[in-house]
């Protein structure tokens, strides 16, 4: 089976049988699932939402999971069918929990966004102090989670701390 | 000049994005939640302009920009594509199929406002 691993920012999406892994600390993998067509896909998104010259796009939730569902589609699966995997939003950092901070505020995000644009949740892991690494089977739709200690857990800040690239919004063509 | 734009998405939280950027702007926006309803809607709602998806559960982006483009009262009405397809192959097929644009998302509001006056600008011309 093809292994492929996503960091902040990534999405991948198979309708062949694949195993996409990724490392979380406060970001939010969603695992997305046709079990129709057997097509799946993950993302893995840093924050809600930003704005211009805040980094990649799918650094940001609303794009990360609008880009996931539209790769889906793109490969034969049905948005009406979809069914959710929720990880991450762990607090990971050495400052006070608040109901305000980014694990939160990820958390909130992406249980509303999937309550409104009608995806049905089927198992959730969020939240807690530990990272956590993901992985998903594209085709049976299976997740494995396990939580990490402190090596882990370094490799983890090394990561969301990594700076911004400079890519922010789509390109404008007119015919 | 306020305008009526028809917008298609299937995700209920872009088209309320959209809507919030045209509405700034004084346009009333009218949503459909793929492009069978935009299709329907169409006929009641006479858009100066349409915003469609592509990737979309009832009729794609693309059949719609077709479908439109045979109905003659949407012959020359501007037609911009916004998705998160950002590869020239599709981007060809959206000109052919008769778009006006292409942009990718995600959009910026301000430059959406911008594209969306220079299009009906063009139209009115």
């Amino acid at each position: 089976m093809k292994e492929v691993t996503i960091y902040i920012g990534g999405v991948h999406a198979s309708s062949e049988p694949a195993l996409v892994k990724t490392l979380l600390g406060s970001c939010i993998a969603v695992c997305l699932h046709d079990p129709g067509k057997r097509i799946g896909g993950m993302n893995h998104f840093m924050l809600p939402a930003g704005a211009a010259g805040d980094g990649e796009r799918t650094r940001f939730g609303v794009h990360a999971m609008d880009c996931l569902i539209g790769a889906i589609q793109k490969l034969g699966g049905d948005r009406r069918r979809l069914v959710a995997k929720v990880f991450g939003g762990a607090h990971v950092l050495a400052i006070r929990e608040s109901s305000a901070g980014v694990p939160q505020q990820n958390i909130e995000f992406i249980r509303d966004f999937l309550r409104e644009e009608g995806l049905r949740v089927i198992s959730e892991d969020v939240g807690g102090y530990h990272p956590r690494h993901v992985h998903f089977q594209t085709s049976s739709g299976r997740a494995f989670v396990k939580r990490v200690g402190t090596r882990e857990h370094v490799r983890v800040l090394t990561e969301q701390a990594r700076p911004a690239t400079t890519v922010s919004y789509g390109d404008v063509v007119l015919f | 000049m306020p305008s009526t734009i028809l917008i298609a998405d299937d995700s209920s939280t872009l088209r309320r994005m959209v809507r919030t950027a045209l509405e700034a702007a004084h346009h009333k926006v009218v949503e459909a939640p793929d492009g069978r309803a935009a299709l329907d809607k169409s006929a009641s709602v006479a858009a100066d302009l349409v915003i469609t998806d592509v990737n979309m559960p009832e009729m794609d982006g693309l059949t719609l920009v077709r479908e439109l483009r045979a109905v003659p009262a949407y012959r020359f009405t501007p037609i911009l594509v916004l998705t998160t397809e950002d590869g020239e192959e599709m981007k060809q097929r959206g000109r052919e199929a008769g778009a006006t644009g292409w942009l990718v998302k995600p959009f910026d509001a301000e430059r959406l406002r911008q594209t969306v006056a220079f299009v009906l600008g063009r139209k009115r011309a």
